[in-house]
């Protein structure tokens, strides 16, 4: 019942901020409808946009099971753009120096990303468990060091010479993900950490562990769950998950080389993503895949109608606030509602015993 | 000595902004809203300045769009935060999404740029010289000839001071934070207090991000507070909200922003003095952390 509640106002929330979005579009002077259509078309309507959707959702699947595990776990980890830069460059790294056989070469350079991602997540649960830091503050300015760091490294060490602006070499072919007629298989990677992350959460003892931690990190410590540990647990899951995700645009895709700007606003979405979807896991994937046609169409949608496709950033945000907004409204006005009924139920029930007793006394 | 005074102008310029910011979120602190919104608001404030600017060729125009930009920001948190009960993390986190989408959306639309503005019609605010101070030899080249928001921030800050500790309306907005059902209880609407705080925080957001842009550059770039209001919350959290020790603290982060910026000058590879800001913040979280725990133990 409360299940089908969260759905329905969900998409209420949904709804409300479609439709905000066309009225902004029509009010700045585009025709709205037509903007949506193509939106959907250069996401959805052919092979090419349907596969490069998919590979926008696996990256933002992974950043926003990151942030949701970290979150749903009470654990404030706001640097998935960090873990996701330091898993590229650890992939970088790797593909540059080591050449092995496919077989060995791709699972061995996505856990050396989801390795590195997890030592860059481990500062943080470091310093919140050892010094009581706040992992939020610490984990977003670590996000800027990361930032410069790989920045450095692909301007210095890694630079390839002859380039016009900083990059790194491509990495061995071996560890490219390999397109089968435009599929990118990088895409199952996400594909089975989402089933590993389903189950981590809903079969697992650590999972349910989270879960309580979550909601009441107290009661679990009361109940005795091992708190500080499954704090550093949640952060580095969520560390190495944002971390493949970065790796995923290096072994992916066309360029595999690092340049400046590939982590693009994936680690922001991520994080709206986790909000939007109330950290479930489930839910997470949904929106993910829905996050990722918005941006992929948005690309059409500027070139067939003349929207700038930073429009989607807008529409995005105000997408989260209306089904964040309509979920918690609605429940305080269902709470109001119920509250109203009962008052009304006990009034009457005082009434007619007044009503009774008074007409008892007239005879 | 002209590097050093060079260091401590640019630190007075660079700590203006996060000082102002971090006033604006010490009101939030106080009434105990989680307000992780400053980096929105400030880039909006940052953003619009520079708009209200190239429009009117006027800076004083310019500070006032970019105030009242940070204002908006402030209203719909408080709008949501307050009044539909959203939870003020995800709100916040949402409105700084909106804030660099906005931003760059209205950036394309207007100038069909990516990146950057920068044009001589945006007109910067002017440097004031302080008549009496300026015959005082070394302090007269640190402290004086600024844009004149600086001593603006000041006197916002000394304002503020004032507000929140020497007023009836700053006893109140401080028992919010304490126990909201005590005002509600007396007749004094915490949610108006509350929402009273955020705007004032959205103002003095929009009015910092304005600094930023008007009077620290004269241009807009995209993302460009550079998580200056995660800086500033952080220094809410080491100062304890104190306006006097929030100031103190961002002139501390301004100059190693100074220092960093001399640096890179010197032949270092820029990127390393450029992360100087954000390392120094985790450092004051430690001793911000360290100091807690000393007042658990006492």
């Amino acid at each position: 019942m409360r299940h089908r509640r969260v759905i329905l106002f969900s998409l209420f929330g949904v709804v409300i901020a479609v439709t905000v979005g066309l009225l902004l579009l029509w009010a700045l002077g585009y025709s709205a409808l037509e903007g949506y259509a193509y939106l959907l078309e250069y996401s959805l309507l052919s092979r090419t946009a349907l596969f490069s959707t998919l590979s926008r959702a696996a990256l933002l699947v992974l950043l926003g099971l990151s942030a949701s595990t970290a979150f749903a776990s009470g654990a404030l980890n706001l640097g998935q753009s960090g873990q996701f830069l330091i898993g590229a460059m650890a992939a970088t790294v790797f593909g540059l120096f080591v050449n092995l056989p496919a077989f060995l070469q791709i699972p061995l350079s996505l856990a050396v990303a989801a390795l590195a991602g997890m030592l860059y997540a481990s500062i943080a649960a470091f310093f919140r468990r050892r010094f009581n830091m706040n992992e939020l503050i610490v984990t977003l300015m670590l996000n800027f060091v990361a930032d410069y760091f790989t920045q450095f490294l692909i301007a210095g060490p890694l630079f390839e010479e002859g380039r016009q602006s900083p990059a790194s070499p491509a990495i061995n072919a071996s560890g490219w993900f390999p397109v089968y007629k435009g599929f990118d298989t990088g895409i199952l990677v996400a594909l089975l950490a989402f089933i590993l992350i389903y189950l981590l959460w809903n079969r697992s003892k650590t999972g349910y562990e989270w879960t309580i931690m979550g909601q009441n990190s107290i009661f679990s410590r009361i109940g005795g769950c091992p708190n500080e540990e499954n704090f550093t647990k949640a952060m580095l899951v969520s560390g190495a998950l944002a971390a493949l995700a970065g790796a995923l645009v290096i072994m992916g895709g066309i360029q595999h080389r690092f340049m400046p700007g590939i982590k693009a606003n994936y680690a922001d979405d991520g994080i709206m993503i986790a909000i939007v979807a109330n950290n479930k896991v489930v839910a997470t994937a949904i929106y993910a895949i829905m996050f990722a046609i918005m941006r992929t169409g948005a690309m059409g949608m500027e070139l067939e109608t003349g929207v700038p496709l930073e429009f989607v950033h807008v529409l995005t945000a105000i997408t989260v606030l209306f089904v964040v907004a309509s979920r918690e409204y609605s429940q305080y006005l269902i709470d109001r509602f119920s509250a109203f009924l009962r008052a009304r139920r006990i009034s009457s029930r005082i009434e007619d015993y007044a009503g009774r007793d008074s007409s008892g006394s007239m005879d | 000595m002209g590097l050093w005074i060079e260091i401590l102008r640019s630190s007075i310029l660079a700590a203006i902004p996060i000082a102002l910011a971090s006033l604006g979120g010490a009101f939030t602190y106080y009434t105990d809203v989680f307000n992780v919104a400053l980096e929105g608001m400030m880039l909006v404030g940052a953003f619009l300045a520079v708009i209200g600017s190239y429009f009117t060729g006027s800076w004083a125009m310019g500070l006032l769009v970019g105030a009242l930009g940070g204002l908006v920001i402030g209203i719909i948190f408080a709008l949501f935060a307050v009044y539909m009960g959203a939870d003020h993390f995800v709100t916040g986190m949402a409105l700084n999404m909106f804030a660099v989408g906005g931003t760059t959306f209205t950036l394309r639309r207007l100038f069909g740029i990516k990146g950057a503005l920068v044009s001589s019609r945006i007109v910067g605010i002017p440097s004031w010289n302080i008549p009496l101070l300026s015959k005082i030899p070394v302090l007269r080249e640190v402290i004086s000839g600024h844009p004149f928001a600086v001593y603006i921030a000041l006197l916002l800050i000394a304002l503020s001071h004032y507000l929140l500790f020497r007023t009836k309306w700053g006893l109140r907005l401080r028992a919010v934070g304490e126990d909201a059902q005590v005002l509600d209880s007396l007749g004094v609407s915490s949610r108006r207090i509350k929402t009273l705080s955020i705007l004032g925080s959205g103002i003095l957001c929009g009015f910092g991000g304005a600094f930023l842009s008007l009077g620290y550059v004269a241009l807009f770039a995209e993302g460009m507070t550079g998580g200056r209001g995660w800086i500033a919350l952080s220094v809410i959290n080491v100062s304890r909200g104190r306006p006097w020790g929030l100031l103190l603290v961002s002139l501390v982060f301004g100059f190693f922003e100074g220092l960093g910026m001399s640096l890179q000058g010197m032949g270092l590879a820029p990127q390393f003095p450029q992360m100087i800001p954000y390392i120094i913040t985790i450092v004051a979280v430690y001793v911000y952390s360290r100091r807690e725990r000393r007042v658990k133990a006492a």
